[in-house]
């Protein structure tokens, strides 16, 4: 036995709240992104560690298949930032505010 | 044992490096400690008994992800003295998602602390390449012709949406 | 008969009424014909009632005003010997001073308003005196107050005049709270309203009860009638029209006070607390208006105190349990006293609209006719022999010596003091008005022959209206005392006491004389003096309420308006309306395209359904 289950959730727990602070509080739409990825990262951490935890392997797939998404869904998303930034020369959130009314 | 304190060790290091990356002025800086983090990461897969994984992890991750971040940071030039966060945030911007990260984390240890298994040890073991392969090929094949779907039709639609003026304009003019 | 009854009080509404409506429609002598024709038709109906009356009265209930549970209010009247007296007298002053308004107001534009008020309030003192119910009477005493604050201020563009209109509202007012609180509480011990109803019934009370109604009744009363403490309104009510003064404030409103103290005899009689602090209530003005008169310099202000000093009078005899002696007294003062300040209008045209005594003298060539008509008045006011003032006051001293007792024994004194101030100031007037050299520089201005007439009657009246109730010791029957029904208001004293009495009013009345006339015959400049000043201005009672009254009640009020409703009120309103503002700004800020707001909703939406969801599970 390596460590109790719960450290392990709590350590994906942190990693979890730091990727989310990184989202709400910062301005840079790459940044945004970025703690986007630190939130995806720790719910793979807690996959594999209940896959360990189960002694199935497919806790470890569903990693595999969350990577592919994330690869997917980054090149969209930075794709989509650098259209903004054609559009607005600027990535800096509060800049885009056509959602307004 | 040792696997214990290796995982801490490692715990430390990931959570050090997340908490670096995320107050970073500099995205490049950002993006290097995130590396750091990941690998950190990484190691952790292994020891919890995932080799193929954390391989995965460090090349597509890692080696792929973080890569087509910097390649996007470098294009954009972002820089520090760039318009764009002059000042990283301070204290006052911190302060409410501090508070919402604790209310998270105690949300958490109180779902946590509901379950019984939840103290139970992570026991160790090892997952095979060869088991891996198995299972994702005899299970989950249609998951994986799905996202093997899934990847080309994003690279599609990234190759649209990052088209510049030019080309589009002449993508119009042509229809 | 009730066809009669009806008109006395319904044909002065009528005219008011009309008058009100549409007298600024009809041509020019309508209205003032209208107005005069209703109450000399008020005034033959009452002389055609007045039969009716004798022996127990006659009671006529036109139709319920008010009714609800236990508590019901006719419009009914009681035409008792009480009521008729009055009502003949109130109608016949009036319809004299309706004609010499006529001549008053000629040149006046705004004839249609005071005809109408003046039709008005003859109509509400007739409620007064004819009403059988204490609410009605109420109505009428509200009625003849709107009326005098109308009449009072009626030149209302010069300031003064409103403002006097305002003080004689207000200081009544003020008596008329004690008065409907002594009505409320007569209602709730007897469970009705009604006058007779009351005077039946007030024998089972105990004494505290009687006393403290009584005391009420006295400060409404006081209101009405200018007694202390409520009497500075009459002296500043001069500045309304001369008609206004006669009918007002000499014959009708201001015995209004004595007439209800008169209706409610039975009921305050029972206490002599209350009666001796009637008594000392009416001696204690007539003394304090007497020194006033004193020293006044307008002819119109030395007649409103010489008002309230008979009026004084009045009280002091229903004080000492003599309703034929008040009565006797209000009715022949209302006529010499009617007859004085239209012969006083007369004498300020004469003097070229000109008020003040030090600038008038030798009025009596100007014109002997209205000489010898003031003239006529002043010597009943002073008490002249064989005069009705002399008579009716002689009644209310030998009343109130006839006691026995220290205590009226002593208000005898005090009677007999006011008595000699009565006819000094009388004399004083005479002669500076009259006597010597004419002192202005005006020219005259002829009184109409419409205010010269009407003067007749009255002066005969006062003159010989002491047959009314003339005493035996003069070879009469004391018609009046017989006819209200109180002939144990008829005095048996010893022959040396009734000539003692009578002695000492004519010593009284001629020393005054010779004391005027030794001042004030040959007109001689005086400065004023400390004491002048002091009389002149009332004993500067009004600065008196003002420092008392006016001050902190002026500051309660700039503590509410600016305290209380700007600083707290207003500033809650103001505060709630910036505080919604900011929230509104504030909120408008959520749905500015933010991706970072929306982001932070997001979270912590996600936060707040997860924790209670998991909450929920937990407890």
């Amino acid at each position: 036995m390596i460590v109790p289950m719960e450290h392990l959730l709590i350590l994906a727990t942190l990693l979890f709240v730091l990727g989310l602070g990184c989202v709400l509080v910062r301005r840079n739409l790459i940044m945004i992104l970025i703690g986007v990825e630190i939130m995806i990262n720790s719910v793979g951490l807690v996959l594999v560690g209940a896959s360990a935890f189960w002694q199935q392997v497919d806790g470890q797939i569903m990693v595999l298949i969350l990577m592919a998404i994330t690869a997917a869904e980054v090149a969209i998303g930075l794709a989509l930032v650098v259209y903004l930034h054609q559009q607005k020369k600027s990535i800096d959130v509060g800049i885009f505010d056509e959602m307004r009314g | 044992m040792i696997a214990t304190l290796m995982f801490y060790l490692l715990g430390a290091v990931a959570l050090g490096a997340t908490g670096m990356a995320i107050i970073q002025r500099n995205p490049v800086y950002a993006v290097i400690y995130l590396v750091k983090s990941i690998f950190a990461l990484a190691l952790i897969f292994y020891l919890l008994g995932a080799p193929l994984v954390a391989a995965l992890q460090v090349i597509v991750y890692a080696g792929a992800i973080m890569v087509l971040f910097l390649f996007v940071i470098m294009m954009l030039e972002v820089t520090p003295t760039s318009a764009v966060e002059a000042t990283a945030p301070g204290w006052v911007q911190w302060a409410p998602v501090l508070f919402l990260a604790l209310t998270l984390v105690a949300l958490t240890l109180i779902l946590i602390g509901l379950d019984p298994l939840a103290s139970e040890g992570v026991p160790r073991w090892h997952a095979s390449p060869r088991d891996f392969g198995y299972s994702l090929f005899k299970e989950y094949a249609l998951a994986v012709k799905i996202i093997s779907f899934q990847l080309s039709f994003a690279a599609v639609g990234a190759f649209h949406v990052g088209m510049t003026e030019r080309k589009r304009a002449q993508l119009e003019d042509v229809s | 008969m009730d066809i009669l009854l009806t008109l006395i009080l319904l044909l002065p509404l009528a005219g008011g009424v009309i008058n009100a409506c549409f007298g600024k429609r009809l041509p020019r002598p309508v209205p003032v014909f209208i107005a005069c024709g209703a109450v000399i038709g008020s005034f033959l109906a009452a002389v055609g009632s007045f039969s009716l009356a004798a022996g127990d009265g006659y009671r006529l209930v036109l139709f319920t005003w008010l009714k609800s549970g236990n508590f019901q209010a006719d419009v009914g009247l009681l035409f008792d010997p009480l009521a008729a007296i009055m009502t003949l007298m109130v109608t016949g002053v009036a319809s004299l001073i309706h004609l010499y308004a006529v001549g008053y107001m000629e040149d006046d534009s705004d004839q249609v308003r005071f005809f109408a008020l003046l039709n008005l309030f003859v109509f509400a003192m007739l409620t007064i005196v004819l009403a059988d119910n204490l609410l009605l009477l109420f109505l009428g005493w509200e009625g003849v107050g709107f009326c005098s604050y109308g009449l009072i201020g009626f030149w209302y563009r010069k300031s003064e005049n409103a403002a006097a209109g305002r003080k004689a509202f207000i200081v009544t007012r003020i008596g008329d709270l004690f008065f409907a609180v002594a009505l409320l509480w007569l209602f709730a011990l007897f469970g009705t309203i009604s006058i007779e109803g009351i005077n039946a019934q007030v024998a089972g009370l105990d004494m505290t009860t009687i006393t403290l109604l009584s005391l009420l009744l006295l400060v409404g009363a006081c209101g009405k009638s200018a007694q202390l403490p409520l009497m500075s309104w009459l002296p500043d009510a001069m500045a309304g029209p001369t008609p206004v003064s006669a009918l007002i404030h000499a014959a009708t409103m201001v015995t209004a006070g004595v007439y209800l103290l008169c209706r409610m005899f039975p009921l305050i009689s029972l206490s002599p607390t209350a009666m001796a602090a009637i008594a000392l209530v009416g001696i204690a003005t007539a003394l304090y208006a007497a020194t006033c008169a004193l020293a006044q310099n307008e002819i119109k202000r030395v007649l409103a105190y010489s008002t309230m000093s008979q009026v004084g009078y009045m009280f002091l005899a229903v004080g000492l349990g003599s309703v034929s002696a008040a009565m006797f007294h209000l009715i022949t003062h209302a006529f010499f006293k009617a007859l004085l300040f239209m012969a006083a209008g007369c004498v300020i045209n004469l003097a070229g609209h000109e008020n003040d005594i030090r600038r008038m003298g030798g009025m009596r060539r100007r014109s002997p006719l209205v000489f010898w008509l003031f003239i006529a008045g002043l010597l009943c006011l002073a008490g002249a022999p064989l005069t009705s003032g002399f008579f009716s006051k002689d009644l209310i001293l030998a009343t109130a010596f006839a006691h026995g007792d220290l205590f009226h024994q002593g208000l005898y004194g005090l009677g007999v003091v006011t008595a000699l101030l009565t006819s000094f100031y009388c004399f004083r007037l005479a002669y500076l008005v009259f006597g010597g050299d004419y002192r202005g520089d005006e020219l005259p201005h002829e009184p109409n022959g419409l205010m010269l007439w009407p003067l007749w009657p009255l002066a005969l009246l006062g003159l010989g209206g002491g047959l009314l109730n003339l005493p035996h010791l003069f070879g009469g029957d004391s018609w009046l005392s017989g006819w209200l029904g109180r002939e144990q208001d008829v005095l048996h004293l010893t022959i040396t006491s009734e000539y003692l009495l009578i002695g000492t009013a004519l010593a009284v009345f001629a020393l005054g004389w010779l004391l005027a006339a030794l001042r004030y015959r040959r007109y001689v400049h005086r400065p004023g003096s400390v004491t002048a000043e002091f009389l002149l201005n009332g004993w500067r009672a009004d600065e008196l309420f003002d420092l008392l009254l006016v001050r902190p009640f002026k500051k309660i009020g700039r503590f509410c308006s600016q305290g209380v409703e700007i600083g707290l009120i207003e500033g809650v309103l103001s505060g709630t309306v910036r505080g919604c503002n900011d929230l509104g700004t504030r909120l408008r800020g959520l749905g500015a395209g933010k991706v970072n707001l929306y982001l932070h909703g997001l979270v912590w939406g996600f936060v707040v359904i997860v924790g209670w969801f998991l909450l929920r599970a937990l407890i």
